[in-house]
């Protein structure tokens, strides 16, 4: 329309402004000086001619809502005027940036899609700020990241190694937990298949001879026999964490053995060692299959040895990543490992 | 865990923007956001700017480690190993660790990724012999290396973008350094620490900034039209003042014949008197109009060449705004009687200096020379705004004597300050 045209160029006009369109259909207009300090106002402006009455008002990006649009004028309207000293402009930038991580990041999407760099650059600055020396959970907590990795992925050693001694002590432990768990959970199947014949066989006799109460006894047994086995395992594990400790020093000055990620079985003495356990947990539960047979277990006891249990799969099948990087972020101690597992039946979670 | 209050932040943000945030984080803080969540996995991989330093392991100070060292090495690897793309900037600094071989691997490595800024400083018990493929660097703009041994092979045609280069302990042969500075047509800044007997013919049309330190049997600057700042330290051996002995071009001409847009000085050490030998120059036929700040240190007033010397140097700036100039602490015994008469003789020199606005003197003994000097600035500087005066530190009973000689000197501008700052 002609007349929009010719308004563009009205000479008497003492202070101009331009009208901005945020993508709710909100319209306000801003001094001319301030809104064109944003490249990509600036642009529309003078390619496409529009911004200069209510009806062509700047269709500003969906990324700038009212408030980060409002927050960006205030910059804008802040450094546009040229006689501010370096110092003035260091000192309203500094102020200007305390808000809360929400409002940064929405910031900093705002003032890309302006494409106003000086504000872009404050802002990453502010966040890396933010960033730095927390740990991931922290950081996940901060900007609400799901934790979607798999234990796997976050295992892996070289993606996020900082070679910190601990953590790559940590992450051959937990290459053989993995291990350990894959086993446990080979030899549980075969075992319960093996445990079910054995009982049945026992049941059958007992119920021949005392009929039904006997299950329950057997069943008693049972877990006592795991109860057992749990506890073995627990001697195993505490044991074998020291030994793996010195282990990893001694493989440490060898030099550069390098974990490989997804495949852990790298060193020689760590599947031998895997397989040694392996036999022992055969042996210990042919043992305990002779002895359990005859024990009485009251009530109570039952109990406690039932939390143990639980307790300790939960440990073993869950906790370990979550545990490690608990105790990471904690810092300075030496034997994490040994200490959690002492302390199993105290275990938080 | 797992908690849900709100949608994710920043993942979401542009690839360019979270490429900046994470480079300005140290380089350990920006590999572990691999392990933030999936979408964070490999953004880390694309930053361009890798910089490493001591950091980057827990080095304990007390017992250093060899596996703290195996780590920082295996660190470096496998964040090269996983990056992608092209990384603009490799910089590793650190005391601790040493040259090794797996160095002239990352530089292979990085040779074909367009590095433009290359930065090595290893520890100090073995030097770095810079491999043939860091002449591969086609795309180098900036290159600091500390304590290597350099030479370029027969085919090197020169680093076409350089624009700044700094070595510092580098070992490297006259011819080599010439053919090398001769054939980076772009070069403006150069900084040459610490070398032992270089003798240095200079050819770079564009060299803006130069800088030169260390045991410099001659400096000649044959082809350096557009330098701006000079700042030049010698160190001078017994051996090296023998061999100037028997030059007999003036080794000021050298420096300076041809520098005429120079607009800062300094000069450290042996500097002055590096200059004063040679036959006198006489009086230049150019001025050096642009030149505004002089700084010589260690100046031996007691010298008469060196002292006639500066006077050139000052009178032959017609726009120099600042002046310092700090006493050589050497003397403190005169060695002959001062010949004082020698500024009857020169005096009548066209020698205003007609924009001088600061003097600082620095280091003064009080020495004959000196004050005549001081009195031959203020006489001489009509708008002079202030005169600050240091007296050396051991000076103890001359400073009084200083004190009442400067208060009778006459001063060419009514505004000129005075300051005699106590040690």
């Amino acid at each position: 329309m002609s007349e929009a045209d010719m308004a563009v160029i009205k000479p008497e006009m003492m202070k101009s402004y331009i009208w901005l369109q945020t993508a709710d259909g909100l319209i306000q207009q801003v001094e001319q000086e301030v809104a064109m300090f944003c490249p990509m106002i600036c642009q529309e402006v003078i390619q496409k001619g529009v911004g200069s009455s209510k009806n062509y008002a700047i269709s500003l990006p969906q990324r700038v809502n009212p408030a980060m649009l409002s927050l960006i004028l205030d910059y804008c309207r802040f450094h546009q005027v040229p006689g501010r000293s370096n110092k003035e402009r260091k000192s309203f930038d500094e102020k200007f940036i305390r808000m809360d991580t929400k409002r940064l990041c929405e910031l900093t999407s705002a003032a890309d899609s302006l494409q106003l760099k000086p504000l872009v650059d404050l802002t990453s600055r502010a966040l890396a700020r933010i960033i730095e020396g927390k740990t991931p959970e922290e950081i996940r907590e901060i900007f609400h990241l799901p934790d979607d990795l798999t234990e796997e992925e976050k295992l892996e050693p070289l993606k996020n190694t900082t070679d910190d001694p601990r953590i790559r002590l940590l992450n051959r432990l937990y290459a053989k937990k993995r291990k350990e768990l894959k086993e446990r959970e080979k030899l549980k199947n075969a075992g319960i298949g093996e445990e079910h014949v054995d009982d049945r066989s026992v049941d059958d006799l007992l119920s021949f001879i005392n009929g039904d109460s006997k299950m329950t006894k057997a069943s008693k047994n049972k877990k006592k026999n795991r109860r057992r086995k749990g506890q073995e395992k627990n001697a195993f594990l505490t044991e074998s964490m020291e030994t793996d400790k010195m282990e990893t020093n001694g493989l440490n000055s060898v030099g550069l053995d390098v974990e490989h990620g997804i495949d852990c079985q790298a060193s020689p003495s760590e599947s031998s060692k895997l397989q040694d356990m392996e036999e022992d947990i055969l042996a210990r539960k042919v043992e305990f299959d002779d002895g359990d047979m005859d024990d009485e277990i009251d009530p109570a006891l039952k109990e406690k040895i039932d939390r143990e249990v639980e307790d300790f799969a939960r440990i073993l099948k869950i906790d370990w990543p979550e545990r490690m990087q608990e105790i990471l972020s904690l810092g300075q101690e030496r034997r994490p490992v040994h200490s959690s597992l002492n302390g199993s039946s105290s275990l938080r979670k | 865990m797992g908690d849900d209050f709100g949608p994710d932040l920043i993942s979401d943000l542009p690839q360019i923007i979270i490429e900046s945030i994470l480079s300005r984080l140290p380089i350990r803080d920006a590999v572990r956001t691999s392990i933030l969540s999936s979408k964070w996995r490999y953004k880390w991989a694309s930053i361009t700017e890798l910089v490493f330093d001591d950091k980057c392991v827990d080095f304990d100070d007390r017992t250093l480690v060899e596996k703290d060292l195996v780590g920082f090495v295996r660190f470096i690897t496998s964040t090269l190993f996983l990056h992608e793309g092209p990384i603009h900037k490799f910089q590793l600094i650190s005391s601790y660790l040493q040259c090794c071989p797996v160095v002239d691997q990352w530089i292979l490595f990085l040779s074909r990724k367009d590095v433009k800024e290359l930065v090595i400083e290893l520890g100090e018990r073995a030097w770095f012999r810079a491999p043939s493929c860091l002449f591969n660097f086609k795309k180098l703009t900036h290159l600091e290396l500390v304590r290597c041994e350099f030479e370029p092979p027969p085919f090197f045609t020169g680093f076409l973008c350089l624009k700044s280069l700094c070595l510092c302990q580098v070992l490297v042969s006259a011819e080599a350094m010439e053919s090398l500075i001769s054939s980076c047509p772009l070069l403006e800044s150069l900084e040459l620490s610490y070398f032992d007997g270089l003798a240095l013919n200079i050819c770079a049309p564009n060299l803006k900034y130069l800088c030169l330190e260390g045991e410099f049997k001659d400096i000649f600057l044959q082809h350096t039209p557009l330098l701006k700042s000079l700042s030049v330290a010698i160190y001078m051996s017994d051996d090296i003042a023998e061999y100037f002995e028997q030059g007999s071009t003036s080794n000021f001409i050298k420096l300076f014949g041809s520098v005429l847009r120079l607009e800062k000085l300094v000069g450290r050490i042996y500097f002055t008197k590096y200059l004063s030998i040679g036959n006198d120059p006489g009086i230049l036929p150019v001025r050096h109009v642009s030149l505004k700040i002089i700084e010589l240190y260690q100046v031996s007033f007691e010298d008469m060449k060196e002292l006639l010397l500066v006077l050139r140097l000052i009178t032959n700036a017609p726009n120099l705004t600042e002046l310092h100039i700090s006493g050589s602490s050497n003397t403190l015994t005169a060695v002959e009687a001062p010949d004082l008469d020698f500024w009857k003789k020169e005096y009548p020199w066209d020698c205003t200096l007609k924009r001088l606005k600061v003097a600082k003197m620095t280091d003064m003994s009080g020495l004959p020379h000196e004050m005549e000097f001081i009195k031959f600035l203020l006489a001489n500087s009509p708008v002079l705004k202030m005169m600050s005066i240091a007296p050396f530190a051991y000076v103890m009973d001359g400073t009084l004597n200083m004190l009442i000689e400067l208060l009778r000197f006459r001063r060419a501008s009514a505004q000129a300050e005075m300051l005699f700052v106590q040690v």
